[in-house]
C-alpha cells in the first residue's frame, strides 16, 4: 500500500517536471501579467469588488454580514412586507371589481372595437362577454365591493386600499410574474424582496431576510427568478422554505455530529474562505461565508419559527391551518410568525388561479370559488392577527396576481369550453395593499363598464413598486445599483408613487 | 467656394484664441519690462502677430457670419470691436517700433494703451461668447437672489404655501396659479425663449396667447388650451409640458382647471372665486407622523453604538434623514432590566425600543423614563404587570405602547390617562377587555384584540 502511494507521488512529480518547460514558464508569465491587467479593468465595473479591493484583508460589517441593517432614505412607514401572489392571475371580476353592466351584457358578442390591436393568450375570433359569476355587496364603512367568493374578507375591507385599475404589458404567466416581481419581463433583474433586503438588511441575525413560501401544488411559472437576486449579490435572493415536513431540507445534523463539532467545522471553513477572499476579492466568497454561518444559526431558529404546532388552538382555527400539509393557510400563519421575528420580506405564492375553463379546478364558477375559499379565511386572519399584535402598523401586505382576466368568456380554439373561463388580461386588474402608511378603506382607480380597461386612476406595475419602496423608506429614483456600467433601479425609468392610497 | 467659406468660418472659434493669447502675453511682458524697457523689439513682434491673427479672426468671423446666417444686429458689436482689436494691435506695434509716420502715438502713455487694449479684447471675447452660448450663459448658474440683484428677471420656483388658516384669503392667481406656471411652464414660455410665441410669466402674456391664438376661453376650461394641453395623453405631441419635462401633479392640473372655470381672475382671492377647500388640501403642510419626535437632535457616536451592539442589542438609524435610533432586543432574548444601562449613552436618540420577548420586569419602567424622546414602546410577551407604568408620564412624545401577551394588571392602566401624546395601545392576550378597561382619554385608541373568525357554512363547501 505504502509503496503504491509512493509510486503515485513519484509519477505525479515526474509529470509535473515534464510539463514545466521553459516555454511553459514564459507562457504562464504572460498570462499572469495579462490577467492582472484585465482583472483591474473588469473589476472596475463592480462596486462591491471596488470596495473590497481597497481593503482586501479588512472586512466592513456589510462584507462579513451582508444582512447588516442599513438606514433607508427617509422615514419608513413599514419594516416588513408580506407579498401574497396568486399565481395564475385571479379574476378581479369575481372578487373585487363589480361590473353590473357586464351582467346585462352576458352572452353578447364582444364589440370588435375592443378587440382591435389586442393580444390574448387563447381567445380567438369574437368571444362573448360573460357576466360576473359572483354576487357582490358593498362592505364595511368604506362601502368597497367584495364578492360572496370572499365572505370573511369583508370584515377587514376597511383595513385595505384597493387599486382597481392596475395594468401590465405582459399577457403570459412567466414574463408577467417576472415583471411583477423584478420590474422587467426578462430574466436577470433582482426581485423586490432582494432589493428590500439589499437596501435595508434584516434585523434577526438567525433568520434569512427574505423568505419564500409556496402553496397550491406548484411553484410559479417564471421559476425561482421571481425571488432571485439578479445582479445583486446572491445572498439577497429569497430563501424558499417548505411548509410541509422539514422547512429546509437537510437541516438536521447527521447522527454522531455534535453542535460543537459543527461549529468548529464552520469556523475552519470560514477561515479558509476568508483567505480565498483576500486572494481573489470575489464577493461570492463572502456570500458563501455568510451562508455557512447563517445555515448554522438557522438550524436552531428556523425549525422553531416554522413550527406552527406551538401556536394556540384558537389562532390555528382562525387561520384554518392544516398542520402537516402544504397550504396557503399554513403559509399565512408562518408569514405572521416570520414578520414577528423580524424577517424583512416574506413572499407567498399560491398556485392554481389560472381559470381558463378547461378543467373544473380551473373554472371561474367552480375552481376559482374553491381557490377563494382557500385564501379568504387565512388572509382575513392574517390581517386581524397582525392588527391585534400591533404588527400591522409595521408591515405592508400586498395582494395580487400577475395580471387580471378578460370580461369575455374564453373560447379556446374558437370552441365552447367545458367550463366557464376567462382569458389572461393585462389592461386592468385589481390589487390591494394593507398595513402601515396605507389609507384604510381607500379605493383608487376605476375600470370601464365591463372592466376591460382602466378609465381613471390607472397605475402600472412600476407604480406599485415605487409605492412599496416608498413605504419601506426608499426614494425609488435614488435607490440604484451599479451594474454593467450604469445604475439600475427596480422601477427602471418609470414609476410614480400612488399617493391616493397613502395615509 | 461656399464650402471653403463655411469651413473657414467654422475655424473662427479656434483662430480667435490666437490674438487673445498674443495680446495677453504682450501686455504681460510689457508689465515685466516696464522699468528697463529693453525688450521692446521682441514685444513689438508679439503685437505684430496679434494684429495679423486678429485680422485673420476678423475675416473668418465675417465668413462665419455670412455662412451661418446670423442677423447683423446680433454680431455687429462683436464685429466692430474685433476690427478695432486688430487695428489697435497694429498701432501698438507701430508705437513700440517708434515708426516715424505714427509719431503722434507717442503722446499717449503706453500704460493707457495697454489698459485700453485689455478692455477691448475682453469686451470682444465676451460678445463672441454671448453669440455662441447665449447671453445668460454665465448668469444661469447663479442663485436667484444674485440674478435679480444683477437686474435679470427670475422665475422663482416658489412652492405653493397654503394652510388651514390662510387658504381663503390667498390670491388665487398670485399665490396658487402663478407658482404652478412658474415651476412647470415658464422655463420655456418666457420672454427669452417664448416657445410657440406664448408667454406665461405674466398676466399680459397669458391673455395675449400664443401663435395659435388665445389659450384661455373665459370660464370654459375644456376649450382653453392652457388646460386641455395638460391632460392630453403623454404620447401626444401637443401634450404640455413636453415629455421629459417635470409634469404638474394631478392636483395642480385640477387647480388650473378650477381657476379657468371660475373666470381666470388675476385679482380675486380663493374665497371670492368660490373654490372648494378640497382642491387645496394637498398643498397644506403635511403633519409628519413619523415614529420619532418632530425635533432635530445630534447623532450618537458610532463608537457608542458599536459598544451597545456588541452586547447583542440591535440598533438602527430610523432613516438617513434622521438621527433618531431604534433599539431592538430581537437577537437578545436574554435581556434583563440590568442590561438597560448600556443604552444610556444614546438615551436622547432612542425613539423606538422593542423589548418584546425578553426577561424584563416591572423594574424596567423607571429606566424607560430616562428616554426623553421615546415615541414607540414595545413590551409584548414579557412578565411585566404594568406596575410603575405611571413613571412614563414624563415621556411627552410617547405615542404607542404594545403590551400584548404580558401579565398586565388592568388597574395599572389608570395612569395612561395622564399621557399627553399617547394614541395607540395594544392589549391583546392580556386580562384586559373592553369591560374592565375604561380610559377617559378619548384620544387613546385601544386594540383589545381577540379577534374571531367563526366558522361559516361556505368554509367547507367544495364546488
Amino acid at each position: 500500500m505504502k509503496d503504491q502511494i509512493e509510486r503515485l507521488v513519484q509519477e505525479h512529480l515526474a509529470r509535473e517536471a515534464q510539463e514545466k518547460t521553459r516555454r511553459h514558464f514564459i507562457k504562464s508569465c504572460a498570462q499572469g501579467l495579462g490577467g492582472l491587467a484585465l482583472s483591474s479593468i473588469f473589476m472596475g465595473c463592480d462596486p462591491l469588488t471596488k470596495q473590497s479591493q481597497k481593503s482586501a484583508s479588512t472586512f466592513s460589517e456589510r462584507d462579513l454580514n451582508p444582512l447588516a441593517t442599513l438606514a433607508p432614505h427617509y422615514g419608513p412607514k413599514v419594516k416588513s412586507v408580506i407579498y401574497l401572489h396568486m399565481a395564475g392571475a385571479p379574476s378581479q371580476l369575481e372578487m373585487f371589481d363589480y361590473k353590473p353592466k357586464l351582467h346585462k351584457l352576458d352572452g353578447q358578442d364582444c364589440p370588435e372595437s375592443l378587440l382591435a390591436g389586442k393580444k390574448f393568450a387563447f381567445i380567438k375570433g369574437t368571444p362573448k362577454l360573460m357576466g360576473p359569476q359572483a354576487e357582490f355587496k358593498q362592505e364595511g364603512e368604506s362601502g368597497n365591493w367584495v364578492s360572496d367568493f370572499m365572505p370573511h374578507f369583508k370584515k377587514v375591507v376597511d383595513d385595505v386600499a384597493f387599486l382597481k385599475a392596475v395594468h401590465t404589458d405582459q399577457f403570459n404567466h412567466g414574463p408577467a410574474q417576472l415583471f411583477m416581481h423584478t420590474g422587467s419581463a426578462r430574466l436577470g433583474r433582482p426581485s423586490i424582496g432582494a432589493w428590500a433586503t439589499y437596501g435595508l438588511g434584516s434585523e434577526n441575525q438567525n433568520l434569512p431576510g427574505f423568505v419564500v413560501l409556496t402553496s397550491g401544488g406548484n411553484t410559479p411559472d417564471a421559476g425561482k427568478s421571481v425571488w432571485g437576486s439578479g445582479f445583486l449579490p446572491s445572498v439577497y435572493q429569497g430563501v424558499q422554505c417548505r411548509s410541509k415536513g422539514d422547512p429546509v431540507l437537510y437541516l438536521e445534523d447527521p447522527d454522531g455530529v455534535s453542535r460543537d463539532l459543527k461549529k468548529s467545522t464552520i469556523d475552519a471553513i470560514t477561515k479558509i474562505n476568508k483567505e480565498e477572499y483576500a486572494k481573489y476579492a470575489d464577493p461570492e466568497i463572502l456570500a458563501r461565508i455568510n451562508q455557512y454561518e447563517m445555515a448554522y444559526r438557522m438550524q436552531i431558529a428556523v425549525p422553531e419559527v416554522m413550527n406552527i404546532n406551538n401556536e394556540p388552538e384558537h389562532i390555528k382555527e382562525m387561520y384554518g391551518v392544516e398542520p402537516g400539509k402544504e397550504s396557503f393557510a399554513n403559509n399565512c400563519l408562518l408569514a405572521r410568525k416570520l414578520v414577528e421575528d423580524g424577517v424583512r420580506f416574506v413572499q407567498l405564492f399560491d398556485w392554481g388561479w389560472d381559470s381558463h375553463g378547461v378543467v373544473r379546478s380551473g373554472s371561474i364558477d367552480k375552481g376559482l370559488r374553491n381557490k377563494c375559499t382557500q385564501i379568504d379565511r387565512p388572509i382575513t386572519a392574517l390581517i386581524m392577527d397582525l392588527k391585534q399584535r400591533g404588527l400591522l402598523d409595521d408591515t405592508l401586505i400586498v395582494w395580487g396576481g400577475e395580471f387580471g382576466r378578460t370580461p369575455m368568456q374564453e373560447n379556446r380554439g374558437n370552441k365552447k369550453m367545458p367550463y366557464k373561463g376567462r382569458d389572461h388580461h393585462g389592461d386592468a386588474f385589481t390589487m390591494w395593499m394593507a398595513g402601515g402608511g396605507i389609507k384604510k378603506g381607500a379605493s383608487h382607480g376605476q375600470t370601464d363598464d365591463i372592466g376591460f380597461s382602466g378609465v381613471e386612476g390607472r397605475v402600472s406595475v412600476h407604480d406599485v413598486h415605487a409605492t412599496i419602496l416608498h413605504l419601506l423608506g426608499f426614494d425609488h429614483e435614488e435607490y440604484t445599483y451599479e451594474f454593467q456600467g450604469r445604475p439600475f433601479r427596480l422601477t427602471d425609468v418609470e414609476g410614480n408613487i400612488i399617493k391616493e392610497i397613502l395615509s | 467656394m461656399d464650402v471653403l467659406k463655411q469651413l473657414l468660418g467654422r475655424l473662427h472659434p479656434l483662430i480667435v484664441h490666437l490674438p487673445i493669447g498674443f495680446i495677453m502675453i504682450g501686455l504681460l511682458l510689457q508689465w515685466y519690462d516696464r522699468k528697463r524697457k529693453e525688450n521692446n523689439s521682441v514685444i513689438s513682434i508679439i503685437f505684430l502677430w496679434a494684429g495679423i491673427t486678429a485680422t485673420l479672426a476678423c475675416i473668418t468671423g465675417y465668413l462665419q457670419y455670412l455662412g451661418e446666417g446670423y442677423a447683423f444686429d446680433t454680431v455687429k458689436w462683436h464685429l466692430w470691436s474685433g476690427i478695432a482689436t486688430a487695428l489697435f494691435s497694429f498701432l501698438m506695434y507701430a508705437k513700440l517700433k517708434a515708426i516715424q509716420a505714427f509719431d503722434f502715438l507717442s503722446k499717449l502713455p503706453v500704460i493707457g494703451w495697454g489698459i485700453f487694449l485689455f478692455i477691448l479684447i475682453s469686451f470682444t471675447g465676451h460678445q463672441g461668447g454671448n453669440i455662441t452660448h447665449g447671453e445668460e450663459y454665465l448668469i444661469e448658474p447663479l442663485p436667484n437672489s444674485i440674478k435679480s440683484a444683477l437686474g435679470f428677471e427670475t422665475f422663482e420656483e416658489k412652492e405653493i404655501s397654503l394652510n388651514e388658516a390662510n387658504w381663503q384669503d390667498a390670491l388665487l392667481y398670485e399665490d396658487v396659479i402663478k407658482p404652478i406656471l412658474n415651476n412647470k411652464c415658464v422655463s420655456c414660455h418666457n420672454p427669452k425663449k417664448a416657445k410657440g410665441e406664448l408667454l406665461l410669466n405674466s398676466e399680459e402674456g397669458i391673455l395675449n396667447g400664443g401663435e395659435n391664438g388665445s389659450v384661455i376661453e373665459t370660464s370654459k376650461s375644456s376649450e382653453s388650451e392652457l388646460f386641455t394641453r395638460l391632460i392630453l395623453p403623454m404620447d401626444n405631441d401637443d401634450h404640455m409640458p413636453p415629455e421629459g419635462k417635470t409634469q404638474p401633479s394631478k392636483e395642480e392640473v385640477e387647480l388650473v382647471r378650477a381657476w379657468i372655470d371660475a373666470g381666470s381672475s388675476f385679482e380675486k382671492t380663493i374665497a371670492e372665486s368660490g373654490l372648494e377647500k378640497s382642491l387645496f388640501i394637498s398643498f397644506f403642510p403635511k403633519k409628519e407622523d413619523f415614529d420619532h419626535p418632530n425635533i432635530e437632535i445630534v447623532a450618537a457616536s458610532e463608537e457608542q453604538i458599536k459598544v451597545i451592539e456588541a452586547t447583542g442589542i440591535h440598533i438602527d438609524q430610523i432613516s438617513k434623514s434622521s438621527n433618531f435610533l431604534s433599539a431592538s432586543c430581537i437577537n437578545k432574548p436574554t435581556f434583563t432590566d440590568a442590561d438597560f444601562e448600556v443604552l444610556l449613552p444614546i438615551k436622547e436618540q432612542i425613539s423606538r425600543i422593542d423589548l418584546g420577548q425578553t426577561k424584563i420586569t416591572d423594574g424596567i419602567f423607571s429606566k424607560l423614563a430616562k428616554l426623553p424622546n421615546l415615541t414607540i414602546l414595545l413590551l409584548d410577551h414579557t412578565a411585566i404587570t404594568g406596575k410603575n407604568l405611571s413613571l412614563l408620564t414624563s415621556l411627552e412624545h410617547l405615542k404607542s405602547i404594545n403590551l400584548t401577551s404580558t401579565s398586565l394588571k388592568t388597574e395599572h392602566l389608570e395612569a395612561l390617562n395622564k399621557f399627553k401624546k399617547l394614541r395607540q395601545l395594544y392589549l391583546h392576550g392580556t386580562e384586559a377587555t373592553p369591560q374592565n378597561v375604561k380610559l377617559n382619554n378619548p384620544k387613546i385608541s385601544i386594540d383589545f384584540g381577540n379577534y374571531q373568525l367563526p366558522p361559516i357554512a361556505s368554509d367547507t363547501i367544495v364546488y
